[in-house]
C-alpha cells in the first residue's frame, strides 16, 4: 500500500510540475498579448480596448499569485487537518492512501482551474475567475468531506 | 514522465513568444510611421494640436514596448521564483 501510494504521489507531483510550469509559460504569452493589444489599441485610439487590455494584464498576475502562492498553502492548511494514519491494520494505511491522494488530486484540481481561468483572462473571455474560486472552494469543500468520512469510515470498518 | 509533453509544450510557447514579441515590433514600428505622418502633416499646414499629439502618441507608444519587453519578463522571473513545489 505504502508503494502504491508514493507511485501515486509521485505522478501526482510530476503532473503538478508541469502544470505549473505550463501555466508559467502561458501566463507570459498572455501578457504578451495583451500588451499587443495595448499597443495596437493605443495607435487606434482605442480607448476602452486599452483599459480592457490593462485589467486584463494585472489578472493575469492577480491569478499567477493566487495560483502560486494561495493553493499550496490552501492544500497544506486542509491537507494537515486530514486525519491520516488513525488507528491500526489496513483501515490505517488505507487511511494514510486517502488523505495523499485527496491532498494530490485536490490541488491538482485548483491550479488546473488557475490555469483554465488565465487562458480565458488571455484571450480576452469573460473572466472566470469566479469559477476557478467555486472549483477551488469545490475541492476544498470535498477535502472538508474526506476528512470527516474517514475516521467515520475506519470507526465503521472497525478500528483496534 | 511529463517531461516531453513539457519540452513540446515549452518549445511552441518560445515560438509563440518570439513570434509575438516581432508582432510588437512591427505594430509599434507601424504606429510610430503613422504618428511621424501625422505630426509632419500638423506641422506642415500649422496644426499644432496635431503635432503634439503626434508626439505624445509616439511617446506613448516607446513606453508601451519599453513596459513589454523590461516589465514582462521581470514579472516572468518573479512568478519563476513563486513556482511552488507539489505541496503534497
Amino acid at each position: 500500500m505504502t508503494e502504491a501510494s508514493s507511485l501515486l504521489l509521485t505522478f501526482l507531483r510530476e503532473a503538478w510540475m508541469a502544470l505549473a510550469g505550463a501555466f508559467l509559460a502561458f501566463a507570459l504569452l498572455a501578457g504578451i498579448a495583451q500588451m499587443l493589444r495595448v499597443s495596437s489599441a493605443s495607435v487606434l485610439g482605442a480607448n476602452l480596448w486599452v483599459w480592457e487590455s490593462v485589467s486584463a494584464l494585472l489578472s493575469i498576475v492577480v491569478i499567477g499569485l493566487f495560483a502560486f502562492l494561495g493553493i499550496p498553502q490552501i492544500v497544506n492548511a486542509l491537507q494537515s487537518s486530514l486525519p491520516g494514519g488513525g488507528g491500526c491494520g489496513p483501515i490505517s494505511e488505507l487511511g494514510t492512501l486517502a488523505s495523499g491522494l485527496i491532498g494530490g488530486l485536490a490541488a491538482l484540481r485548483m491550479l488546473k482551474a488557475a490555469f483554465t481561468s488565465m487562458l480565458s483572462a488571455s484571450i480576452g473571455g469573460a473572466s472566470t475567475f469566479a469559477n476557478a474560486l467555486i472549483e477551488c472552494g469545490e475541492a476544498i469543500f470535498g477535502m472538508i468531506l474526506a476528512g470527516a468520512a474517514l475516521p467515520l469510515a475506519a470507526w465503521f470498518l472497525g478500528t483496534c | 514522465m511529463f517531461d516531453p509533453i513539457m519540452e513540446q509544450i515549452l518549445a511552441i510557447a518560445r515560438d509563440a513568444w518570439a513570434f509575438m514579441a516581432g508582432l510588437l515590433i512591427v505594430v509599434a514600428l507601424l504606429g510610430g510611421l503613422y504618428f511621424v505622418l501625422q505630426g509632419t502633416a500638423g506641422m506642415a499646414f500649422g496644426g499644432s494640436r496635431m503635432t503634439s499629439m503626434a508626439i505624445i502618441g509616439v511617446v506613448g507608444l516607446v513606453i508601451i514596448v519599453l513596459f513589454a519587453f523590461l516589465f514582462l519578463p521581470q514579472i516572468g522571473e518573479l512568478l519563476k521564483n513563486f513556482q511552488p513545489e507539489a505541496p503534497f
